[in-house]
């Protein structure tokens, strides 16, 4: 079963005064361990489609499902405690508590998951290593460069055992050496452990290393490719 | 709920200026309602106890029509009843009966109009704190002939030093004009200048020899050991006795019921523009806290975090801050009431005027344990209704903020 679906999922702002179409008949589907771009130009529906996928936001119409979860149904506390359980995040500016440590914002998650205070420790320090961060575990954000804080987002991102990552332009505000140490740390988790990423980006960094590309023109999917182990383009 | 105190905790401290300013308000707001209730409060007992203990007592008898004439034959009918039975009647803890004319202050420099009251120094000096008024000199109980103590203002007036002789002029019961010359042993300063002007304090049995052939009473003043049973005693009085009306303090001095309700009123008034001012302080603080917050409390709940933990959030941090700017502003206004209370509030230099109708100038400021916390409640509740509007903007945080450029 495909960890995420759309149907046919249309997004129109203002639907009352000036109608603005941000998506037309989306349909996509992400297969478990996937390492997926979406990329397009500036408005063509990228992250607006990356918020149905994460359930942020409602198609105006069409469907959207997690699993066998029409998420589309859910209410918004029903859809706060889906994300919570179901999908991680990683946002362009990597977003971490301020005043928690790098330790604290992973655990934060967990937290909030109910998980006992030693498993979620233990699991805390383990992610933090696995993105090369062990010895920075008691830093605070603004103690750290940005592709540090954009390590630890994965690894909070992790910290929930998601279905799969959202990561909205992840390496946008990285220099090229932090924003490949990233790449490099998703791709090993993707391929170790079959992680599910999922980006939205014009990055072409990202895109080199994204074995299937979306790609958006005006809000509708202009093309699906997908390279597999060989190096063969599938379209 | 740990998780979110942690958090809570954590984001007062992230601005510091910010939260010390907020922290400041509530102290500022606390410590200024305490001291305003506490000084007002002062203000008012302090004028309540001075009348009460100097002159007016928790109740007093009269014939019913003396209060309004003032006519010398107006005496209380059958004194011996009545003070057999206050002598007897358990809540009264002592009673002071005192003759009172209308009369003329003479000296060499001019006349002025006067109340003479006789009083019995021992029974007087039981009753009330009238002696402690003495500011030079002594008592009635002066071992001279016909001791008469003056008000300050008075002998001012009249350039009397102590041991000058004056000529107090009255009518006596039978309404012949009697004369007689009084020895001035003492001056008094009843923190009343209007009632230094008038009143003139004589023996009680030098008067009365004056009066009549046989003593006469005008006026009883009765302390009680609680002065909540004031009304129950009047009735008591009024019930068993013909010929005289016995009326409470509050009954005797109207105006100051009026002032005690005028007070609390201008007190609530004030303290309530205060609790506002305070509220107004918290909600633009907190809500520009929010607001600078407002990518980060997406991102709060676009990873899951409830919306009502997000508005509890918030809330902790007013209900932290304030509980930690109460207790700050509850030790400081402790402080300030008790030093305060001790060393006395001089108004002499801004309200000397107040002092001429009664009104004391150096304030002992208090306040009860019950007002205190009373306060202290206000604040808490004031601060957290202020926070309800900024923890209900982040409860509707739209989780896409999170990806708003700042």
């Amino acid at each position: 079963m495909a960890v995420i679906r759309t149907e046919k999922i249309c997004k129109v702002y203002n639907p009352d005064t000036i109608p603005v179409h941000a998506l037309k008949d989306v349909s996509i589907q992400v297969e478990k361990g996937e390492f997926t771009s979406l990329v397009g130009p500036s408005g063509s529906g990228k992250t607006t489609l990356l918020n149905m996928l994460g359930a942020l936001d409602m198609p105006s119409s069409g469907k959207s499902f997690i699993g066998d979860v029409e998420v589309t149904k859910l209410s918004d506390k029903e859809r706060i405690n889906f994300r919570l359980h179901n999908i991680g995040f990683v946002f362009q500016h990597y977003n971490l508590i301020p005043v928690f440590t790098a330790r604290e914002n992973v655990s934060f998650i967990m937290m909030l998951q109910g998980v006992a205070q030693k498993e979620l420790l233990e699991r805390a320090d383990e992610l933090l290593e696995s993105v090369g961060l062990g010895d920075r575990k008691d830093a605070r954000p603004h103690e750290l460069s940005g592709g540090q804080q954009q390590r630890v987002a994965v690894a909070r991102a992790l910290a929930s055992k998601p279905r799969f990552i959202l990561a909205d332009e992840p390496t946008a505000n990285l220099d090229t050496k932090a924003a490949m140490n990233l790449l490099d740390i998703m791709e090993k988790m993707n391929e170790e452990q079959k992680v599910t990423f999922v980006f939205s980006t014009h990055d072409q960094r990202v895109i080199k290393r994204a074995r299937r590309v979306v790609t958006l023109v005006d809000g509708a999917v202009h093309s699906d490719k997908t390279t597999t182990p060989d190096n063969t383009v599938k379209e | 709920m740990k998780i979110l105190l942690k958090i809570a905790w954590r984001n007062i401290w992230r601005n510091k200026g910010r939260s010390a300013a907020l922290l400041t308000a509530i102290v500022i707001g606390l410590w200024a309602g305490v001291v305003t209730v506490g000084l007002m409060t002062g203000l008012l007992d302090q004028r309540i106890d001075n009348l009460i203990d100097s002159e007016i007592a928790h109740l007093q008898a009269h014939h019913p029509e003396f209060r309004e004439e003032h006519r010398p034959e107006m005496v209380l009918p059958d004194v011996t009843k009545l003070t057999t039975w206050l002598d007897e009647h358990q809540s009264v803890r002592s009673y002071t009966a005192r003759s009172i004319v209308e009369g003329m202050f003479q000296s060499p420099v001019k006349t002025s109009g006067v109340r003479i009251m006789g009083v019995d120094p021992e029974r007087e000096r039981n009753t009330t704190t009238f002696h402690e008024n003495l500011v030079s000199g002594d008592y009635v109980d002066a071992d001279i002939r016909n001791p008469v103590i003056l008000g300050l203002e008075l002998a001012e007036e009249h350039n009397i030093e102590i041991g000058n002789r004056i000529v107090l002029t009255f009518e006596q019961l039978d309404g012949e004009l009697a004369s007689a010359a009084f020895n001035v042993s003492g001056f008094f300063r009843s923190g009343s200048t209007h009632y230094d002007r008038g009143n003139v304090i004589v023996h009680i049995k030098d008067i009365q020899e004056l009066l009549s052939e046989k003593p006469v009473f005008h006026e009883i003043a009765v302390v009680l050991h609680d002065i909540e049973e004031a009304e129950s005693v009047v009735m008591a009085i009024n019930e068993q006795f013909d010929g005289l009306v016995a009326q409470t303090w509050d009954q005797l001095s109207p105006e100051l019921g009026t002032i005690v309700l005028l007070g609390s009123f201008m007190l609530f008034i004030v303290t309530m523009i205060i609790m506002i001012a305070l509220a107004f302080g918290i909600l633009n603080t907190m809500l520009m806290a929010l607001f600078e917050r407002i990518r980060e409390i997406g991102m709060l709940i676009s990873i899951g975090m409830s919306r009502i933990r997000v508005f509890f959030m918030i809330v902790l941090e007013a209900v932290m801050l304030t509980i930690t700017g109460a207790a700050v502003g509850m030790l400081f206004a402790w402080g300030t009431i008790t030093l305060l209370n001790r060393e006395g509030v001089d108004l002499a230099l801004f309200a000397g005027g107040i002092e001429e109708i009664g009104w004391p100038t150096v304030i002992y400021p208090a306040i009860t344990l019950g007002e205190f916390f009373s306060i202290t409640v206000v604040v808490i509740t004031m601060t957290l209704l202020a926070t309800l509007y900024p923890a209900y903007k982040a409860f509707r945080v739209n989780p896409m903020e999170v990806e708003k450029d700042t």
